[in-house]
């Protein structure tokens, strides 16, 4: 293996191994999801997955055990980054949102942009980890897979989430 | 708010993805961008992971090197079961990238059996931190600017224990891979059993929230945070009776060990009680301050970016670390009660 790193070193041609599809076949679709719970847009969501797989590519080999853990974390991170230093730019994502979803019902359209703003605006103040645990737990993972994710005790999750979403609410309603 | 209300907030539309699209678009990119994996082995680190376990990396690094200096430094009195090592005070090892190459690792020379492997976990808060550790977690009343107690997370590893046991036949054979000849090991050595206990440890880690991290890049966060506060027990080392001098005399006499390193160690005028800090000097500089009332080391990286500190005191190491100046750095550290 470390010949193949030195290979690569040399300037051999990248590119992408049996482990790494079959990793990305196998996440992707919950990678995006996960991002997309915090940036509210598919497109969005999907240019997160790419960097986030990209950077894993850079720095892990594709049959960790870890990976899937990694993922979903870096997904989470990655995303909350993204609106945070949306929202220090302003909040122009509001009429971004609208002008790209122009559904059938106008009005409902619009509420369901402010919601969306609502809740980046609510995670993007959160604390970090506590945004992070309630996506990732609202995604579906299990308290298992969140602990894996965020290196936390098992046994911890559920006080965390807790407080997670007292914090979400604090936020979303202030 | 219900929490119906934060589930049917926290609901998206999903659109159906296209993973092999999105391969597809991947591989353009690393082709088209040349990006290149920088792993050396298949095996990568399990510690090697991102978020809280950002100090686990730092802890388990300083761990090994802290293991590997106290065995070349280990001396003192042999009786049945000694006490070798135990730090009271910490010193700067200036070591260069011949040392770090040169010298063998621990298994090397035997084999280590953890009794108990560190298992770092997080916690909620200091409270929770100091009932698992049974520890009085010192905490700081100066914070610089921008780094906040609500941006705090805790994480904490119990005692660990750990046996290494030297073999003769591990020597020889590790040393015939590199084509070199080990100095014959001391018969009273082979077979001779260290018990090592490091821990419990608790760390504090602040980040500052606002530190630009790059919205592009998920490994943007694999930096280092702005704070990092370690307080744990030193590793203490015992032996079940290996002549002590003989073993330092041998671990030196090893082929990779360089004269300098050598002599840097051999030059600790207490070296059963105190803790070498390595410093690659072609990375880092480093100094002697006076912090807590007690000498402690400054670590300055070349950059400029992050310092470190590092002390011992009342039976606890403490390190704190962070991108921050070294005023910044040390009046952190003094602050600490």
């Amino acid at each position: 293996m470390e010949a193949v790193a030195a290979l690569r070193a040399a300037g051999a041609a990248p590119g992408l191994t049996a482990a790494f599809e079959a990793l990305f076949r196998r996440e992707y679709p919950r990678v995006v999801g996960i991002a997309q719970r915090i940036v509210r847009d598919a497109d969005e969501a999907e240019d997160v997955a790419q960097d986030v797989f990209v950077a894993f590519y850079r720095k892990h080999p594709a049959d960790a055990g870890y990976a899937p853990a990694w993922l979903y974390a870096a997904a989470a991170h990655t995303a909350l980054n993204a609106i945070r230093s949306r929202e220090r730019r302003g909040r122009r994502e509001t009429v971004h949102t609208l002008e790209r979803d122009p559904a059938v019902d106008p009005q409902r359209s619009a509420e369901e942009a402010e919601s969306h703003a609502e809740v980046r605006a609510a995670l993007a103040r959160m604390d970090e980890r506590a945004a992070a645990l309630l996506v990732l737990r609202h995604s579906g993972l299990s308290y298992e897979e969140i602990a894996a994710a965020l290196g936390l005790r098992r046994s911890s999750i559920g006080t965390l989430l807790g407080r997670a979403e007292d914090a979400f609410r604090r936020e979303v309603t202030r | 708010m219900s929490e119906h209300d934060i589930e049917r907030l926290m609901t998206v539309a999903e659109r159906p993805v296209d993973s092999e699209s999105a391969l597809a678009r991947i591989r353009e990119r690393i082709e088209r961008e040349r990006i290149q994996p920088t792993i050396a082995t298949s095996g990568g680190s399990r510690m090697d992971r991102p978020l809280v376990s950002i100090w686990i990396k730092g802890l388990a690094a300083a761990a090994s090197v802290a293991l590997i200096a106290t065995l070349l430094t280990v001396s003192g009195v042999a009786e049945t079961i000694i006490t070798l090592f135990e730090p009271k005070t910490v010193v700067a090892v200036p070591i260069t990238s011949a040392d770090l190459t040169g010298a063998a690792g621990l298994t090397a020379y035997g084999t280590l059996t953890w009794s108990s492997p560190p298992k770092p976990y997080d916690v909620p808060d200091i409270a929770t931190a100091e009932k698992a550790t049974g520890m009085k977690v010192l905490v700081p009343s100066q914070l610089p600017s921008g780094v906040s107690v609500a941006n705090a997370r805790y994480g904490v590893m119990d005692r660990t224990t750990a046996t290494y046991t030297f073999s003769a036949d591990k020597t020889r054979a590790a040393a015939a891979l590199l084509n070199r000849t080990a100095p014959p090991m001391p018969a009273n050595i082979d077979g001779s059993k260290l018990f090592i206990t490091g821990g419990p440890a608790v760390v504090q880690y602040f980040d500052d929230g606002t530190a630009p991290k790059s919205a592009t890049s998920a490994g943007a966060f694999a930096s280092l945070p702005r704070l990092i506060i370690a307080q744990g027990k030193g590793p203490l080392v015992q032996s079940d009776g290996v002549t002590v001098e003989q073993l330092q005399q041998y671990l030196l006499a090893q082929p990779g060990i360089t004269p300098a390193l050598a002599a840097q160690i051999r030059a600790i005028k207490d070296p059963s009680s105190t803790l070498p800090v390595p410093i690659p000097v072609d990375m880092a500089t480093s100094k002697t301050v006076t912090v807590q009332g007690v000498q402690g080391v400054f670590v300055g990286d070349s950059t400029g970016l992050g310092s470190a500190v590092i002390w011992s005191k009342d039976g606890y190491v403490f390190g704190v670390a962070g991108t921050l100046t070294e005023s910044q750095i040390l009046a952190v550290a003094n602050s600490l009660h």
